[in-house]
């Protein structure tokens, strides 16, 4: 199948005529790009495009559907009563008391996960920085609870923290430092209780994104910052955090946007309840979709999220951005 | 080592076992009430010392067909893992070695699919493969797992394609190595790393994922992620047949992961970049 090419990359024997009748001769017929630049071209969209494609079908299809279906008022169960109704499915969300307690729960839960795995994570990074043994073995079983499934997880915390006879749940309550009925299922403490969850299962990832961020630092800075004789705690703040801020933006940019998304371990361990306690967007829209098969609304839930979403993740990319500039303009 | 070290140095170890405990204790609690018997998981007070017994495990086995869960599961997992690859890993490399502008864009495109929300995909995609007969079917899993998957691989990919330097390639090429030879024998075997890593990935993802199963599958074709939940609420179905169900669902991927640990730090610290 090798062309030896005589004059480097511009390989032009294809039509030399020892080819011309032979196997090769499909390629006059679909007339194939001659130069080694064009048909390199070819090659890498070739490689590109089933991909783009095979994305495009089964992802951003279905998404612009379901862009589609919340401007109809879509019932699963009557779907010959469909019909147009505009921008109604939003303004009805709009002056929806579950939708505000939705958005208040999720962007709650995101607020105070994230800044809980932020402080906890950056502590244990620093801890971690040495590279030795001991810190090696740490880092492989601090990662356990990221290879567990967030549905397990859930499971986990509600089994320990049942209030009749769960490990931990049952003392809490005997002792008056939660409710009778238990942590998740009384309406006060639930939110905070999935919070905890969320940073036990994602600290750790956070810890190891902190981590990368701290071993790519400059050594010679933080030497000239030593011998400058600034204390540890200097040199964190002025130093090391500074330095560190684009993976810190990163770090926050990937948490904050699976957060909002949260949908296993909330519907796992309290399915949005007790009452609207723990209601988040995804949440909400599953039940709308999918059990009372409203796919109107349902999809003008989702699409609310997926816009949050990507503003979230816009305003750090900007972020991030301006950090790079300036951690690399010094 | 002086005290002035070692002080700090003893706080560091003592804080990162606490954190360990912290971690590790809960996810070791599930592992350990498979082999307790029922009357001990239910007793009041509660208490973590137990006689070992292995009923839980009969149990699980006479309730659930576990080898079937698992075949599905694993049937699910390594189909989305080969396609994801089959589609990724040639996308990432030609995004990392083309000079077009639009490479780039491309590339962040794949990245921002990771962020959608699994939910606002699935209720139009429950109905398109509801129009199309494949409700109920684990190839629908499969089919949006590929996408979420080969979108991600292609990201991951890329950077580690982008990283390697182009020059051997290039040198192959001059040498009148066929363009896909360039790529098969010459680029992608010195990133074998990042393949690992993406496999490892996918494998995980899938293997894990039960927000689509949940809804696409029906009982003879749902994977162990949705038995897991189904065993939950049941009735006779105690904490003790959860944790051993545990030990054929989330054991075993987390000892993959463990022994993999070199190329899921890796691809944790690279593909998210």
């Amino acid at each position: 199948m090798s062309h030896p090419a005589k004059d480097g990359r511009r390989v032009t024997d294809i039509s030399s005529s020892a080819e011309a009748g032979g196997p090769f001769a499909w390629r006059q017929l679909v007339s194939l790009p001659q130069s080694f630049a064009d048909r390199r071209r070819l090659f890498l969209v070739a490689m590109t495009i089933p991909a783009v494609i095979y994305v495009i079908a089964i992802g951003i299809v279905p998404l612009a559907r379901g862009i589609w279906y919340s401007f109809f008022d879509y019932n699963l169960l009557r779907p010959a009563r469909a019909h147009f109704v505009g921008l109604g499915n939003y303004l009805d969300l709009f002056s929806d008391p579950d939708m505000a307690e939705a958005l208040k729960n999720t962007v709650l839960f995101t607020v105070s996960g994230v800044t809980f795995q932020l402080v906890l994570g950056l502590a244990i990074a620093l801890a971690l920085w040495r590279d030795d043994r001991f810190n090696r073995i740490c880092l492989t079983l601090i990662l356990i609870p990221v290879t567990i499934t967030p549905l397990v997880v859930g499971l986990i915390f509600k089994g320990l923290l049942l209030a009749d006879y769960g490990l931990v749940g049952y003392y809490l309550a005997q002792w008056g430092l939660s409710a009778p009925q238990g942590l998740l299922a009384s309406p006060s403490t639930a939110l905070g209780t999935l919070v905890f969850i969320d940073v036990w299962e994602w600290t750790p990832l956070m810890a190891l994104i902190l981590l990368a961020g701290l071993k790519a630092l400059p050594g010679d800075v933080l030497e000239a910052a030593a011998a400058d004789g600034a204390t540890p705690l200097q040199r964190l703040r002025l130093v090391v955090l500074p330095l560190m801020l684009p993976s810190v933006m990163l770090a926050l940019t990937i948490r904050t946007v699976d957060a909002f998304r949260v949908f296993d371990s909330v519907f796992v361990t309290t399915g949005g309840g007790p009452g609207n306690a723990t209601n988040t967007l995804m949440v909400y829209a599953v039940k709308e979709g999918l059990s009372f098969f409203n796919v109107g609304k349902a999809s003008a839930i989702a699409n609310i999220a997926l816009l949050c979403t990507a503003v979230i993740a816009a305003a750090f990319v900007l972020l991030i951005r301006r950090a790079d500039k300036k951690a690399n303009g010094r | 080592m002086t005290i002035t070290r070692f002080v700090p140095d003893l706080a560091r170890r003592g804080f990162l076992l606490a954190m360990l405990a912290f971690f590790l204790l809960p996810f070791l609690w599930l592992a350990t009430t498979a082999y307790k018997p029922s009357v001990e998981i239910f007793s009041i007070p509660p208490h973590f010392g137990f006689t070992p017994t292995f009923d839980q495990f009969a149990k699980v086995f006479l309730v659930f067909d576990i080898w079937r869960l698992i075949a599905v599961s694993m049937l699910i997992a390594g189909c989305s893992a080969f396609f994801s690859l089959l589609l990724g890993v040639p996308a990432g490399y030609a995004l990392a070695r083309s000079r077009h502008p639009l490479a780039m864009g491309i590339a962040y495109f794949f990245m921002a699919v990771r962020m959608i929300p699994a939910v606002a995909a699935l209720i139009p995609f429950y109905l398109m493969m509801r129009d199309i007969g494949l409700i109920g079917s684990w190839i629908s899993v499969v089919l949006i797992n590929c996408m979420l998957n080969s979108a991600f691989v292609s990201w991951m990919m890329f950077s580690y394609f982008r990283s390697l330097p182009p020059e051997l390639e290039e040198a192959a090429l001059t040498d009148g190595c066929h363009q896909f030879a360039a790529f098969w024998r010459v680029a992608l075997p010195a990133v074998r790393s990042g393949v690992i890593a993406s496999t490892l990935f996918c494998v995980l993802f899938s293997w894990n994922d039960f927000l689509y199963p949940m809804f696409l599958t029906k009982l003879d074709s749902k994977p162990i992620s949705v038995a897991l939940l189904s065993a939950y609420g049941t009735k006779d179905i105690t904490w003790g047949t959860l944790g051993a169900l545990a030990h054929f669902s989330t054991i075993p991927i987390v000892l993959i992961v463990l022994f993999l640990n070199r190329y899921f730090v890796q691809g944790l610290t690279r593909g998210i970049h």
